[in-house]
Order: structure tokens, then sequence, then C-alpha cells
């Protein structure tokens, strides 16, 4: 009934020969401006299991602690739902665990693009998402498509244009900046880049997906970047920000996949206030080790470095 | 108005135009008294519903008064006999379902649908509310599509709301038209013993402290909070008449010294907004709720979905009910299909209740039914789709002219499941009237209540042959 994620690399057989443990730790305060009720959220902050890693051993906090469940949605994401029912003016959101990240890097393999328009994938990440209309950034996409009807070729078309055209630019853009208003704008963060390298793999009819994950070796903030769909080879990872092709497993944790931002927000839900959010604040580290269990006291540490948002605006 | 079929079953009348046999005494009553004098009846009615503040609170500042038609609807015993049975199957396997789910063991409805629904409240996982029911009072939405063929649209399990509106209703055409009644034969029954048994029941206590917990004067339904706490005698409360004390307790401030509350009859949704802790306090098994915490899981209309699969897997019975069909969207085939039969079916938002986040397919134009598709693709899972169904029109007469036309009914069914399990489904219920030219018959969207008979005995040949 529900798609499972893709696992059919050497996990079967070890493969512990090809692969590292990481640890990450993800912590996300939020602010209000007066006492909240009751806090109902949705958190994907759960590293997926999938072709190139597997997650060892997971925890999360809530701070207050609330109450919660966990199912796996539509896209495959492990999402914990946790409501709060005690009068709160702050929440902090964290995880922390450890990784098993594939070092190979996948062989970039090619597939013809009709063949790739055929796949039952299609419907769902071909179609208009919340922030991705195709139909938006269409003409766009066939001036940079090339028409060799080679999934690679089309593909690293979009992504060197949208690499090297789109601007790097913090501020500019929120969370709900949709992909039309990226090419408008040129320039944005990450997530804009991967909103309108997909939008316009979809216009091309390329089943795309969206990914939010944590670099490894760094701390700082979530990234963001786009999966499209090989007809043999499962999805293959597109990195717009990054202007890379298939990179290895190992330089991204995957936390969640959907069709745009709005699917795997690391935290949405709704909260009872007389008040409003009035800051935010995420961060995530990495580290290429696995000694010891991370503790909600590291997750509170890091969070002191966190870049604040104020006003609302969630983006990580 | 009706694109899905040019022929609309009429309660009232028959294809040719003929009264039906358990309508023939009423039309005889609507001739005997002429156009002029029903009109003039109408206005007393009205006038009383407005003396007596029958209202019904719209948005800031607005109140709808006596929103009724006073010719009654009359459903016949075989019919009822059959709504009966099956709106109490219901209620049965709710509340089946509902224990399954705070204890973690069902496996009816797929997780990710029931944890997403609004009320599944994660806090009440393990929670054994008294005698483990969850639903005492309940609501079905049906409508007739002809024949005593009657299919469920809705229920409501956190805060059935409307009751006092039939009751209402009922009271007032029996007082200014005592006419339409003569010659039938009627079901009466009281809520008044049925809701205070069940209240001594819940708290297994001869004498509880009960109070009706209100959002306030204004409120939607207002008019009906007063009606009931005046019928049970028991205090109206507002939040800040509650308080919540030292020893987890919760308290009714009164004149002579606070007094302990068993019972909180609640008429509102977000415990905590009203009286801090009142929420704990309930898990705490420190004070009763009616309804208890959590039954709004049910109440997501993508969970109705599932709500025959509840009858077959708790209680091994085949639904009495059909209910409409129901689509999951995030189901890839399934919203191919929808998105390919719009001009036939009904897009419900999983959150609203009433007319809220409706779009009936036949009645969109091109450029709705073009955003409705686009909505469906960005958030199939916030959505629903249901099939339209082309149900039943009664009779309401229009004050001005004095003639009587059609218009597109509902029914609204309360029963009530008490602490030793017995379920009464209260007899009639409340018949909602769309506006000319809608299918919509709720309150707020300009819907009217009618008074609804059911016939205790089969009298209706015998009215036709006399």
């Amino acid at each position: 009934m529900r798609r499972t994620p893709d696992a059919r690399t050497g996990w079967a057989n070890g493969g512990a020969a090809d692969t590292i443990i990481a640890s990450y730790i993800y912590a996300a305060r939020y602010g209000y401006s007066a006492s909240v009720l009751h806090n109902d959220n949705q958190l994907r902050i759960f590293p997926l299991t999938d072709a190139g890693q597997r997650p060892v051993d997971l925890q999360l906090w809530t701070r207050p602690q609330g109450r919660g469940v966990e199912y796996v949605d539509r896209f495959g994401n492990r999402v914990r739902r946790v409501r709060i029912v005690a009068a709160h003016d702050s929440l902090v959101v964290a995880s922390a665990g450890k990784v098993r990240l594939a070092t190979a890097r996948p062989q970039p393999a090619d597939a013809d693009l009709e063949e790739v328009r055929a796949l039952p994938e299609a419907f769902d990440y071909v179609s208009r998402s919340p922030l991705v209309d195709p139909a938006s950034v269409a003409r766009l996409a066939n001036e940079v498509a090339t028409v060799t009807g080679s999934l690679l070729d089309t593909v690293n078309g979009v992504l060197g244009w949208v690499h090297r055209n789109v601007g790097y630019r913090r501020g500019t853009t929120g969370v709900t900046t949709t992909a039309d208003q990226v090419l408008r704008a040129m320039q944005g963060v990450c997530q804009d880049k991967a909103h309108l390298a997909l939008g316009m793999l979809r216009a091309l009819g390329i089943p795309s997906r969206y990914v939010s994950g944590l670099l490894t070796g760094e701390v700082g903030e979530t990234h963001a970047w786009v999966e499209v769909r090989h007809p043999r080879r499962g999805w293959l990872a597109v990195d717009p920000t990054r202007g890379v092709l298939c990179p290895p497993p190992c330089d991204y944790i995957k936390l969640a996949v959907g069709r745009d931002y709005t699917d795997v927000a690391p935290v949405a839900g709704s909260f009872l206030s007389r008040g409003a959010a009035s800051e935010c604040a995420a961060i995530s580290a990495v580290r290429l080790a696995a000694n010891g269990d991370a503790t909600l006291a590291e997750a509170l540490e890091l969070l002191r470095g966190a870049y604040v948002v104020r006003h609302a605006d969630g983006r990580p | 108005m009706s694109r899905l079929s040019a022929t609309v079953f009429n309660e009232w009348q028959d294809a040719a135009g003929r009264p039906r046999d358990h309508y023939a005494l009423l039309a005889d009553t609507v001739a005997a008294l002429g156009p002029d004098e029903l009109c003039r009846r109408w206005q007393t009615a009205h006038r009383r519903g407005r003396l007596d503040a029958v209202t019904f609170y719209l948005e800031p500042h607005r109140f709808r008064a006596a929103p009724a038609d006073w010719l009654p609807r009359v459903i016949p015993r075989a019919h009822w006999e059959v709504i009966a049975a099956g709106v109490g199957q219901r209620l049965k396997a709710i509340n089946r379902f509902l224990l399954d789910l705070y204890h973690g063991g069902q496996d009816v409805v797929p997780d990710e649908v029931v944890y997403t629904a609004q009320h599944f409240y994660p806090e009440v996982l393990g929670f054994h509310p008294p005698h483990d029911l969850f639903v005492h009072l309940y609501a079905v939405d049906l409508v007739h599509l002809g024949a005593g063929r009657y299919v469920v649209l809705e229920d409501t399990a956190r805060i059935p709301f409307g009751i006092g509106y039939q009751l209402e209703t009922l009271e007032l055409v029996g007082q200014v038209i005592p006419e339409f009644a003569a010659g039938y034969d009627l079901e009466r029954y009281g809520i008044r013993r049925a809701y205070l048994d069940l209240f001594r029941s819940l708290c297994g206590s001869p004498s509880p402290v009960c109070v009706l917990l209100t959002d306030g004067r204004f409120g939607a339904a207002f008019f009906e909070h007063r009606y009931l706490s005046e019928l049970l005698g028991i205090p109206l409360v507002e939040g800040s008449d509650l308080y919540v004390g030292y020893d987890g307790r919760v308290y009714l401030r009164a004149l002579d010294g606070d007094l302990p509350v068993d019972l909180v009859y609640r008429r509102v949704e977000d415990l905590d907004l009203f009286v801090p802790g009142l929420h704990d306090a309930c898990l705490d098994h420190r004070v009763v709720l009616v309804n208890a915490i959590g039954a709004g899981a049910v109440e997501d209309k993508l969970v109705f979905k599932w709500v025959p699969a509840m009858i077959e897997r708790y209680l091994g019975e085949a639904p009495i009910l059909r209910q409409a069909a129901s689509y999951d969207l995030t189901d890839l085939e399934s919203r191919r299909y929808v998105l390919d039969h719009l001009d036939r079916l009904v897009i419900k938002s999983r959150r609203e209740h009433g007319a809220g986040g409706v779009s009936v397919g036949p009645d969109l134009g091109p450029a709705a039914r073009r955003r409705a598709g686009e909505h469906i693709l960005e958030q199939p899972q916030m959505l629903m789709a249901q099939e339209c169904l082309d149900f039943s029109q009664h009779m309401v007469l229009n004050a001005a002219t004095g003639a009587l036309e059609g218009r597109y009914v509902d029914l609204r069914v309360f029963a009530m499941q008490d602490g030793s399990g017995q379920v009464t489904v209260f007899p009639g219920g409340l018949t909602r009237v769309a506006p000319a030219g809608s299918r919509i018959t709720s309150l707020p969207a300009g819907g009217l209540c009618k008074p609804t008979w059911v016939l205790r005995q089969e009298l209706c040949r015998i009215a036709t042959d006399s």
C-alpha cells in the first residue's frame, strides 16, 4: 500500500567494508511571544533507511516532553508526531544517533528519457506540488534541455544551469518561496535551487524528488538537494547547490524525501496560543566518528551556536 | 440545480405530484389551512422562535434567528427501524475501534491516516475512560436516496450538535400548528432522563455534580447549550466558572463555596483554553468528560472511509447502512480516478466541519474545477473525496407566495451509548434543508431546521383509505 525506501545496494551481504559510521545531532528551538497551551508537531528528523545509508541508533527529545506516536508516511519517511499539552513558551526538538553510510560513489548510468517518463512514479513526482509548479518553469526547462533523449545529458543540463546561474544568497527567500519566484529572483539558498531544479526536471517529464538532510563533516544548517528516478538504478542524487551529480552517499545524511519542502519540513504542525511564534533557531552537526552516545545536553550546547531567525520564519 | 439526474426523489410527493401515503393527512391539513393562514402561522412560529432566542451564531455580532421551516418530515416506521439499527451499529463499532486505537492494537485504519487525524491525541494512549467508552453522545448525517435507502455521509463523535434545535423545532410546531399532528401516532421521547441516566452510569454515583461547559454567548450553538442545561437541570458554565484545584479535582465557583464537579458535559474542544489543567484532570480520572478526550480521531473525514471495516472487524457484522464511497487521495490509483471524475464527486477537507472546505463537483464551473484538481495534486494528504449522491428533496413553504417548493434535505440522527454498553437511538433527528440551488445543508451555510417525526406504527395506509 505504501511506498518503501528502495534498498538494492550492498547491504544484503554486509557491505561493512565499504561503509563508514557517522554521528549526527539535529536540534531546533522555537520561541513564542506568549504562553503556548498545546503544541502538536510532525517531526521528520530521523535519518531514512535507504540504499546508501542505514541508521543504527537513534534518539529523539522534545522539551517539554509531550507524548508521541510514530508512522511511516507515503514517501517512506519515519515521522514522529508529538503533542505537548502543558503551558510552555519555548520548544526544543532534537534528534541524534549514528548512521552507517556507503562510501562508494555510484556510477551515473544513463537511460532513455522515454523510458524514464513511463515510470509508474511519474504521477506523484512530475505533478505540481505546493511550491513547485512545473508549468511555471517549463519554458526555461525546454531552452536548457538538450535534445539527445538521454537522461544524464538532460539532468546535467538542468543541474549545470541552476548551479551556474542562481546565486547563493541568504535572507532573500523563505520556506514558502516557490520555484517560479526563485526563477524571477535568480538567487536563494539550497532549498530554492532544489525547487527550481525540481520544477525544470518535472517539466521535462523526469520524476524527481526533494531531499532534506545534513552534510557530513559540517556544523550548520540542514541541506537540500534533489533525486531523479532512474529506471534501473533507483534514485540518483543531484545537488544543484554544489553542482554535483551522483555524489558518494557518505557526503550526506538523508533525513526525508518528498515532492518539495512542504513534504519534508523537519518540524511542521500547529500550536494554540494567544501569541505567535517569535523566533526559531536550528542547527545540525555530523561527525565522522562513532564515540559514545549523544546526549540532549550536547544538542542544547550545539544550539547555543545556532543562527536565530526572528519573526517565525522557520527556515533552518 | 442538479446536474446528476433529471428526476429528484421528493419525500412529500410522487413523480405525478400526488402526496405520498404517509403525507396524505398533512397535505389535507395544508390545503384546509390555505396559503394565507399557513404564512400567518409560519410568522407566528418564527416569532416564537425569536422570543426563545433560537439562534445560530454566524460571525462576530451576527446571529441568525429561528432558521426553520415548519412543515414536518415524516419517517415511516419501516425506514426508522433500519436507520436506528444502522446508527447503533456504527456507534458500537466506533467505540470498540477507539478503545483499540488508544491501546495500541488497531490495524483496521492505516497508521499514517489515523495518526495524522487532527483530533487523535497521543497523550490519550493507554487511557481508560469510564466503562471504556469514548463516545457517549453521537450523531450521524444521512441522506435519503428514495425507497428507504439511507446513506451515511459523516459521523460526529466529539461534540454532536443539533439535538436542542431538533427538540425546539418539534415543540414550536406542536404549539403553533397543532393541526399538523392530527391523525398521526408519533414516537415521543425525552432526552432528559436518558442523559441523566448516562451521567449517573458514567460517574457510578446516583447524584453526581454535572455541568455543561460552553464556549460562551458567542459560540455558534449557544442556544443549544442554554436549552440543554435548562432541560437537564445542570449549571451552564463558562471556563472561568471552573478551576482545577491543588488536589487535581475540578471545582465550580459557587456563591456558597466551591463545589467539586464529577462530570463535565463539554461543548468545547480545547479544554485548557477554557479551564487550565482540565485536560490532565480528565486523563487523571479526576473528572468524567462527555465525550471523552480523543473521541475526535474518528471525526477525521478520511478515517470515515474505514468505518464499515470497523463494523466487520469488531462486531463481526455486515454494515446495515451503506455509506458514501470514499477515496484516500494519497493512494495513486484513487487519486487518478478522482481527478478523472471530479464532476461526480465531493471533495472535503479532512479537518473541517459542516460546509467548510467542501467542493461539490457537479456544482463547480470549469475554473473552480481546475482549481479543485490542482488542490488535490498539491495537498492530497489533507483532502478526501466522496461520491456525490443524488439525495431527496422535501417541501418548504415560500412565505412570500404561500407555495410549496422543493429543497434538498438531509437527516442528522442522534444516539447514545451508556455505561452498560446499551445503545439508544433517539427517534427522528434534525432534518436540515439546503438553501435553494444548493445541496449543502449545514446551518452556518444557510440551512433550515425542519420538524422530524417518526411514526409509531405503519398508519399511512389507513390514512389514505379513510
